[in-house]
C-alpha cells in the first residue's frame, strides 16, 4: 500500500510533502514522491518513516508533469491516496500553462488529498 | 553554432592513437564543417553583392533589409526544425538533408527575377543556415573523441567566420573583374552552391553519430561506426561513456512549457534571452552583412570598399581565433564585461569620426580602423563566450528548452538588426547609428553586471542552488 506525493516548486510543494509524510503515517503505509522540481529534491525534510522512494523526472516522456504523476500511479498496484499541494493561480497564467494541480485533481484514479500552505 | 558544453570523462578510456581510424575522424571533421562554411558564406555573400543587387532589382532601404534579414529570419525557424528533426531520423540524415536545402536556396537565389522570389529563398536559404547551426556541432561533439571534442568542435566556428572572409574575397575579386556586368551578384551567389555540393557527396560516405544510434537503442551499429574513427579497444571501452553522454541529452530535455510557470526558471530562461540580444545588439552582424556599403559611406570608393571589406572578414577569423585561445584562461564575466567595455569604445569611436571628421580619405580610413577593430574585439569575447556560457548555465533538466529558446531570441535579434540597420543608417546616418550601439553597450554592461553568473569552474548543483535562492 502506497501514498503518492506530488512535490512541485515552491511552498505549495513543501506543504504537500509534509501532509503525505502524516498520511503515509495514518494509513500505515510507505511514501512515494514524484519529484516535480527541476532540481532535485532536498532529502533533509524526508525522515526514514515511512519508507520513502523518490521518483524524478526524466526524459521527454516526464515532459508533463500530470503524465508524470498518473503514469507513476498506473505503474503502481495498491496505491491508496495522490496528495498534492495547491496555490492560488492568476488566469492569464492558468490560460497560459494550464493548471498542474486542477488536472490532477480531475484526471487521478484514485482519491486526492489537496493542501494548501497556510496565508 | 549551437554549444555543446564539454564533459569530463567518467571513466578512464584508452589513449586515442594514430592510424587509419584518426584519419578517418580528421576527413569526417572536414567534411561537416563545410556546413559551418556554408553557414559562413551564406550569411557573408550579400555583404559585397548588395550594392550591384540593389541597382539590379531596384531596392529601396527597406526592401534590402528585407532581403538580407529574411535568411536570419529563416534562419531562427531553421534551428528549431532542424533539431527537431536530427534528433527524429539522425543527424546525417539531416546534414544531408541540409545540402539539398542549401542547393536549392542557392539556386533559387540565384535565378530570381524580382526581389519578392530573392526574399523568399533567401528564406529557404536560412532554414539550411539555422539547421546546420544546430546540427553540426551537434554532430562533430558526438563523434570526436572526448579529449579532442573543444578543438574540433571550435573549428567549426572558425570555418563559420571563415566562410564570410571567403565570401568577402571572392566578391571582391568577382567585383574588382567583372563589376561593370550585369548581374554579377547572381555569379556571386552561385559560388555557394560548391561546398553545398561538396557536403552532400561527402556527407553520403560518413556515418550517423554513434550517440544519437545509442539513443535510439542501436548499439551494434554504434558500435560499428566507433570502430571506423576509434582503435577497437578504445571503441570498446568507449561505449560506456556513450550510453552515459545519451542518457544525459534524454534528461536534458526533461522540461516543456508547464516548467516556465516556475519564475527562477523563467528569469534565467530570459537571462540566457538576454545574452542572446546583447550579442546580436553589439551591430556585429550589420557589419558582417553591410560592410561595404558601411566602408562606401564612410568615403571609400565601390571597388575599393569592397577590398577593404575583406579586413572585416580576416579580423574576425583572427579575433575567433585569439579569442578560443585565450576563453578557458580568464573568468566568464570578465572577459564578457571588458568584451562590451572594448566594442563600446570602438563604437563610440566610429560614430564620432563619422561626426566630426571632415569628408574625404582620412575620414574614411579612421572608420575602416575603428570597424575592424570592433569587429576583432567583438569575436575575440563577446561572439564565442556568449556561446559558451549559454551551454554553461543552465540546469540539465531544463538545458534542452532554455537553450531552444535563447537561440531562436537570439537569431530573432539578429534578425532584427538586419532589417533595421539600412533604413536606420540612411535616416541618421552612420554616426548617429554607431552611438546608438554604444548606448546598447552601456545596457548590455549594466544587464551583465547585474544578472548574468559565473559560470567557469562552478558546477551546475552550486548554480542551481544560487539562482534558487536568488528567484524563487
Amino acid at each position: 500500500m502506497t501514498v503518492i506525493t506530488a512535490v512541485a516548486e515552491g511552498r505549495e510543494g513543501d506543504h504537500a510533502l509534509a501532509a503525505g509524510i502524516a498520511e503515509a503515517r495514518l494509513l500505515g503505509t510507505d511514501l512515494v514522491l514524484v519529484n516535480l522540481r527541476l532540481s532535485s529534491l532536498d532529502r533533509s525534510g524526508v525522515p526514514g518513516d515511512p519508507e520513502t522512494t523518490v521518483v524524478e523526472r526524466s526524459g521527454p516522456g516526464d515532459r508533463d508533469p500530470v503524465d508524470a504523476v498518473l503514469d507513476e500511479i498506473g505503474a503502481r498496484p495498491g496505491v491508496d491516496r495522490l496528495v498534492i499541494g495547491l496555490r492560488r493561480r492568476s488566469p492569464v497564467g492558468k490560460a497560459l500553462l494550464g493548471s498542474v494541480s486542477q488536472r490532477l485533481l480531475l484526471e487521478s484514479p484514485v482519491p486526492v488529498v489537496a493542501v494548501k500552505p497556510p496565508a | 553554432m549551437t554549444g555543446t558544453p564539454s564533459h569530463p570523462t567518467s571513466t578512464e578510456l584508452p589513449a586515442d592513437t594514430k592510424g587509419p581510424h584518426s584519419r578517418r575522424l580528421g576527413l569526417v571533421a572536414v567534411i561537416v564543417t563545410f556546413g559551418g562554411l556554408l553557414f559562413g558564406y551564406d550569411t557573408g555573400v550579400v555583404n559585397g553583392a548588395l550594392d550591384p543587387l540593389t541597382d539590379d532589382l531596384g531596392l529601396t532601404a527597406f526592401t534590402e533589409g528585407i532581403v538580407v534579414s529574411n535568411l536570419v529570419f529563416g534562419a531562427a525557424f531553421g534551428a528549431m526544425i532542424g533539431g527537431v528533426l536530427s534528433d527524429r531520423h539522425g543527424r546525417r540524415h539531416n546534414i544531408l538533408l541540409l545540402s539539398l536545402v542549401f542547393m536549392i536556396g542557392t539556386l533559387g537565389c540565384v535565378l530570381s527575377p524580382s526581389w519578392q522570389v530573392l526574399a523568399l529563398f533567401r528564406f529557404v536559404l536560412g532554414l539550411a543556415v539555422g539547421g546546420a547551426s544546430a546540427t553540426v556541432p551537434v554532430y562533430l561533439a558526438e563523434i570526436a573523441p572526448v579529449e579532442r571534442r573543444g578543438s574540433i568542435v571550435t573549428r567549426n566556428e572558425v570555418m563559420i567566420v571563415t566562410g564570410q572572409f571567403a565570401a568577402f574575397v571572392i566578391n571582391a575579386f568577382i567585383f574588382n573583374l567583372w563589376g561593370e556586368t550585369d548581374g554579377i551578384w547572381r555569379l556571386m551567389l552561385l559560388v555557394a552552391i560548391l561546398p553545398a555540393i561538396g557536403l552532400f557527396l561527402g556527407m553520403l560516405r560518413l556515418p550517423e553519430s554513434p550517440r544519437w544510434l545509442v539513443s535510439q537503442g542501436r548499439d551494434e551499429e554504434a558500435l560499428a561506426v566507433l570502430s571506423q574513427v576509434r582503435t577497437p579497444e578504445r571503441a570498446q571501452a568507449e561505449m560506456a561513456e556513450v550510453h552515459r553522454l545519451a542518457e544525459e541529452e534524454r534528461i536534458a530535455k526533461t522540461a516543456g512549457r508547464v516548467d516556465l510557470g516556475v519564475r527562477w526558471v523563467r528569469l534565467l530562461i530570459l537571462i540566457g534571452a538576454g545574452l542572446g540580444i546583447c550579442q546580436q545588439f553589439t551591430g556585429i552582424n550589420s557589419v558582417m552583412y553591410y560592410g561595404t556599403q558601411l566602408l562606401g559611406d564612410a568615403g571609400f570608393s565601390g571597388n575599393s570598399a569592397i577590398i577593404a571589406n575583406t579586413l572585416n572578414g580576416a579580423f574576425s577569423v583572427i579575433g575567433i581565433a585569439v579569442g578560443v585561445s585565450v576563453i578557458n584562461k580568464l573568468k566568464r564575466r570578465t572577459m564578457l564585461l571588458g568584451g562590451f567595455a572594448l566594442t563600446t569604445t570602438f563604437h563610440l569611436l566610429v560614430g564620432l569620426s563619422a561626426m566630426l571628421l571632415p569628408e574625404g580619405g582620412a575620414k574614411a580610413w579612421f572608420i575602416l580602423v575603428f570597424v575592424v577593430l570592433f569587429v576583432f574585439s567583438m569575436q575575440a569575447t563577446i561572439g564565442p563566450l556568449v556561446w559558451l556560457i549559454l551551454s554553461e548555465m543552465f540546469p540539465l533538466k531544463i538545458r534542452s528548452l532554455a537553450i531552444g529558446i535563447s537561440i531562436f531570441v537570439l537569431w530573432m535579434a539578429n534578425a532584427l538588426v538586419a532589417l533595421g540597420f539600412p533604413p536606420v543608417v540612411k535616416a541618421l546616418g552612420i554616426s548617429n547609428t554607431f552611438l546608438a550601439f554604444a548606448a546598447f553597450g552601456v545596457l548590455a554592461i549594466a544587464f551583465i553586471a547585474t544578472c548574468v553568473p559565473e559560470t567557469k569552474g562552478r558546477s551546475l548543483e552550486e548554480l542551481e542552488d544560487d539562482f534558487r535562492a536568488r528567484y524563487s
